[in-house]
């Protein structure tokens, strides 16, 4: 990859931080322990939601280590707690982040492999919305 | 325009981790690679095409390269698919009921 341009990071929102725990570590299975990948689960103090905090460390994290970063997120006040977030930011780092229309574990999963490639944001939200008509694969019921 | 067959060996067809292993390898070369499955084809590099052919294991499939570097690149896909011996890098054996990567 060329050295001068930094990769597309991603940043994972979810209400449960073990959730994510889990899917960072198939993320980093499939797609190299390489990629940079911030998550933001659960409360503040360690329960089922969002944290606009967290979202917001995870964010300057990836934007530290990332030229562009790409949010991928599980429901509801999920948004909600990213748009805190993202007010919290400067505006020149805001336009650096971009949000996935995309299934937070299949989107997560191809938006990684894609981001180890040295993808840039463009390829790597395409490759992670895609994601939403992937079907299931081989097996009982197909 | 080279074509080469070869039948997916691991006992998971071609799951997530080998699709990743595909993408990287077809992106290393300038042809332009194609996964063929039937009717159906993938650009060898986008994992959501070619987990969007879901190939099972056994399945024999036929690999496709356009370009300078065609016939490397073929070598080093049928490689990445049909290991000479794969240490379980997508699942356990078939009496285990859990499946890796």
């Amino acid at each position: 990859m060329a050295s001068e341009h930094l990769p597309t990071g991603l940043v994972l929102v979810s209400h449960s931080d073990v959730l994510l725990e889990g899917l960072h570590a198939m993320a980093a299975q499939v797609a190299g322990d390489d990629v940079v990948l911030l998550t933001a689960g659960g409360t503040d103090d360690g329960r089922l939601g969002t944290s606009a905090d967290k979202i917001g460390s995870a964010l300057r994290a990836a934007l530290d280590r990332a030229d562009d970063v790409l949010v991928l997120l599980d429901l509801g006040s999920a948004l909600l707690s990213l748009e805190v977030a993202l007010a919290t930011l400067e505006p020149a780092e805001r336009n650096r982040v971009r949000v996935a229309q995309a299934p937070l574990v299949e989107g997560t999963i191809v938006a990684a492999v894609q981001a180890s490639l040295g993808a840039d944001i463009d390829a790597v939200t395409t490759a992670a919305e895609q994601a939403s008509t992937l079907p299931k694969g081989v097996g009982p019921g197909r | 325009m080279t074509e080469r067959r070869v039948t997916v060996t691991d006992p998971a067809g071609l799951h997530a981790r080998q699709a990743a292993g595909v993408v990287r390898v077809a992106s290393r070369f300038d042809s332009r690679t194609t996964i063929r499955h039937g009717e159906h084809e993938a650009n060898a590099r986008s994992m959501i095409e070619i987990l969007g052919l879901a190939i099972g294991p056994s399945t024999e499939i036929t690999l496709v390269a356009e370009g300078e570097d065609a016939d490397a690149a073929l070598d080093a896909l049928a490689l990445q698919l049909e290991p000479p011996s794969d240490p379980g890098m997508g699942s356990t054996p078939a009496s285990s009921s859990t499946v890796d990567g």
